[in-house]
């Protein structure tokens, strides 16, 4: 039962993951490998904040969420001036130097060894300290990132940003001041990835470099990919593939030391025919450019 | 009363002046064709004046503003549209986005929005949708509000894009061989619409166009140009039955006879 | 100590040349961004850890074999993979991204087979040379006498033969080389088993050198692609200059700052030229408008 529970607060915070990385790559257009750096950002500002200065959970997300935006503003604005592979290497390039620093700077991150003890949640008093109520918390946290996502979405901006993917030209010639709105879309998807990091942190209670690498962005980018970009359901059922396939792994008794390869090379055929097929992925609409 | 002004416009490319020294000015409410043969810089020109290239000299002034090394969405905001030769629908979004995505009074740029008045938002989205619906009926797209840009066919492309520029409200409109790749019952459509908007909406209108029976039909005023230089200018009867002209244009005169006329 | 230090980046440089001369000519004339050149990377390096260790053969027919099935290997993931979907007008992106699916399943099924740690293919202490007051292991030495060998035999090739010309000419005009009656397949098939062969050539040495595990083939290519940004896309032996100036300045590091920081200067030096130099050292400014 906590297994299930389990599963269901992994399924939370890939979901905002997912979906956030979405509005890079199915309603922008961007295809940043930078997505892991954000997670990692967020987790360790709130981690921080948390352990070695006392805040509470609520107050560090807040920072958290501010710090995230603005490290995505630093990392979009040299990078949206490149364009096509120049920009996917830059996003590439920011993503290695900042798990650099998150693994280097030991005074600060302790590095390898990573930081432990974060304490979970207090709201009105109450600490959100067994895994039931954690789930509870995290579904509601994600839930209302996945709603505002949605929003964005279906919003005109959201329209504008699929304007701008299909052909950013044309949208110029509309009016649309075409680097502030990929500013934007920067912006919100560190922001809502940074929340991702923050109840990550606060689930596992410990945190180092290792979650936060260029393979975690590439498993990310798995389940869009997948699932599907550039519509709301898409990553959706992306993430669940990706996160509850281990488990039917596991049901066909792999053992857990090669489970992690055989699922990475399947999601890597998986892609791989979904490319050459079905670009648009399993439920996703985007097929990309 | 001219409102858009070029003053010894120049473009050089690797040492080639794709527009050399260029000097003319556009007519409020006036229908403007600028003709010449391929490569004489005619397209170059338009990348100019919407900012998609920078003049290497001279200066671009609109209304009054000097708006050379503005960047194009500044410049398109300021009330200069544009058709371009090769269309450039929005290929994965539905005739009625494409269109909406065109207004320019819409908190697009706001992603917050999404987060405050749902009632508000939806509002303006209904109003929005109902404009659009209008301008779709306008060019003779209606039924296809939810089609997928990409599955129309080049000509209901091309009115998909003429669509977006009303719905943009563009003030000056630069329509880059509106009728070129169009068969001759749309060319017909195109002509009555690019009249209808400049008598009714006092629109500003520049045509780029090979087929010289459109500029007969439409143009108030001709500007021909070659090799980057504008050669001559005048009332379409006179520059399309001079000599000279004709002789640089031979062999790419279009003479297709409009319907009606 | 600084000559040492340099010297040492001198020879790792020279490998960072090699992949990134690979690397560059593949990207420079079929325009794709090869990230599964990683995956041919690390199979190299493995193939002939496995020919050496498991089967006994001797270096020089190992290093042979596995040049050639890794040329092969090149060739065949253009033919069934990146064609097929540049056929069907697949964009760019589709195109990295299953690049990066090839090099994701090549390092997963290496891991499989070979596990996790780091493989030594030379045991016992190599020989060295001592020239000044710089000491260099045999190996050190053959990476440098490698790149010297292969550069300028690439440089006389591209300018002097026929084919060099027609490879030169496949980045700009490939439609006016097929008009011509070249046979652009074979073309790429060439440029692919090039590429292919240097980074067998890089990985094998390497292997020699410091050993092996499944990562390198992810860090050679981003230092190879950084290496091409850094000498100027579209040249082909610019790349050999980036290689080695990286090589070189991540060598450097280490007596100013702590030896962690390494990688670091690939992506500070990528940063850099990406924002102020984007055309590269020896490359020309581009227009803006040119995207």
């Amino acid at each position: 039962m906590s297994y299930i529970l389990h599963l269901l607060i992994l399924l939370s915070i890939y979901s905002v993951l997912s979906l956030s990385l979405n509005l890079l790559v199915g309603y922008t257009g961007l295809f940043s490998l930078a997505h892991a750096a954000f997670y990692g950002i967020g987790a360790y500002i709130t981690t921080l904040l948390m352990v070695k200065a006392g805040w509470g959970f609520f107050p560090a997300l807040v920072v958290a969420i501010l710090g995230a935006i603005l490290l995505s503003l630093i990392v979009a604005i040299p990078s949206l001036r490149l364009r096509g592979d120049y920009f996917v290497l830059a996003t590439l390039g920011f993503q290695t130097i900042i798990f650099y620093i998150l693994y280097n700077w030991v005074g600060l991150t302790n590095g390898p060894y990573g930081i432990p003890g974060i304490p979970r949640p207090k709201f009105l008093g109450f600490e959100i300290n067994s895994i039931f109520a954690y789930s509870v918390f995290s579904i509601f946290l994600s839930g209302i990132c996945l709603l505002l996502l949605w929003r964005i979405c279906m919003s005109p901006f959201g329209r504008t940003l699929k304007a701008i993917r299909d052909d950013e030209i044309a949208a110029s010639a509309l009016g649309k001041n075409i680097y502030r709105f990929k500013a934007l879309a920067f912006a919100l998807s560190g922001a809502f990835a940074s929340v991702s990091g923050a109840l990550f942190a606060s689930y596992m209670r410990y945190i180092d470099p290792t979650s936060f690498t260029l393979m975690e962005t590439v498993f990310i980018l798995s389940a869009v990919l997948i699932g599907g970009a550039g519509n709301i359901k898409g990553p959706i059922i992306g993430t669940m593939f990706v996160i509850l396939l281990p488990e039917v792994l596991r049901f066909l008794q792999i053992p857990d030391t090669i489970a992690p390869n055989v699922r990475q090379i399947l999601y890597g055929l998986l892609i791989l025919i979904l490319m050459r097929l079905r670009p648009q992925g399993l439920g996703g609409e985007y097929k990309l450019q | 009363m001219s409102i858009l002004e070029l003053r010894q416009v120049s473009k050089l490319f690797d040492g080639i002046k794709a527009v050399d020294g260029v000097s003319l000015s556009f007519e409020r409410g006036k229908i403007t064709g600028l003709i010449g043969p391929n490569g004489a810089g005619k397209t170059t020109l338009f990348h100019l004046i919407t900012g998609f290239l920078r003049p290497d000299a001279g200066a671009i002034y609109y209304k009054g503003k000097r708006i050379d090394g503005w960047p194009s969405w500044r410049i398109a905001s300021e009330g200069i549209g544009r058709l371009f030769q090769d269309v450039r629908v929005f290929k994965q979004l539905t005739v009625l986005e494409n269109v909406l995505v065109a207004f320019q009074n819409q908190p697009d740029d706001k992603p917050w929005i999404a987060f405050l008045s749902l009632r508000w938002l939806r509002n303006l989205e209904r109003e929005n949708i109902e404009k659009a619906k209008y301008w779709i009926q306008f060019v003779g797209l209606e039924g296809m509000e939810n089609v997928c840009a990409e599955e129309l066919s080049y000509g209901q492309q091309k009115l998909l894009a003429i669509a977006r520029l009303l719905a943009a409200d563009a003030e000056t409109l630069l329509l880059d061989e509106p009728t070129a790749g169009v068969n001759i019952k749309m060319i017909r459509v195109i002509l009555d619409m690019i009249e209808k908007l400049v008598k009714e909406e006092k629109k500003t209108i520049v045509i780029i166009e090979h087929n010289m029976q459109v500029i007969r039909d439409v143009a108030d005023w001709v500007y021909f140009m070659n090799e980057g230089k504008i050669i001559s200018c005048g009332p379409p009867e006179e520059i399309l039955e001079n000599k000279e002209i004709r002789r640089i244009y031979m062999g790419i005169q279009n003479f297709t006879p409009i319907v009606g006329r | 100590m600084v000559a040492q230090l340099f010297a040492n980046g001198l020879a790792t440089g020279s490998l960072y040349a090699l992949s990134a001369l690979g690397f560059g000519l593949i990207y420079n004339t079929t325009r794709v961004f090869h990230i599964a050149y990683g995956a041919v990377y690390t199979i190299a390096a493995y193939l002939l850890f496995a020919l050496l260790s498991r089967y006994g053969i001797p270096l020089g027919i190992a290093f042979l074999i596995a040049l050639i099935l890794t040329i092969l290997l090149g060739i065949l993931i253009d033919i069934y993979i990146y064609q097929p979907l540049l056929c069907q007008g697949s964009s760019f992106l589709i195109v990295m991204i299953s690049s990066l699916s090839i090099y994701i399943i090549t390092v997963n099924i290496i891991v499989l087979i070979f596990g996790n740690e780091i493989k030594v293919l030379r045991s016992g202490i190599a020989k060295t040379f001592t020239l000044g007051q710089v000491i260099l292991s045999d190996i050190q030495i053959l990476q440098i006498a490698a790149l010297a060998f292969i550069f300028f035999t690439l440089v006389f090739f591209l300018k002097w033969t026929n084919l060099g010309k027609i490879i030169r000419a496949m980045r700009d005009n490939p439609d006016l080389l097929s008009l011509m009656g070249i046979d652009l397949q074979k073309i790429r098939w060439l440029v692919f088993g090039l590429g292919s062969l240097l980074a067998g050539l890089a990985a094998m040495l390497q292997a020699l050198d410091v050993g092996i595990d499944p990562h390198i083939g992810m860090s050679a290519v981003l230092t190879a692609a950084v290496a091409v940004i850094i000498g100027g896309v579209g040249i082909f032996e610019a790349p050999a200059f980036g290689g080695l100036l990286l090589g070189v300045l991540q060598s450097m590091v280490i007596w100013k700052a702590s030896g962690r920081w390494q990688e670091a200067i690939t992506f500070a030096l990528l940063i850099f030229f990406l924002l102020f130099k984007p055309e590269g050292i020896f490359g020309q400014r581009r227009r803006l408008e040119e995207k």
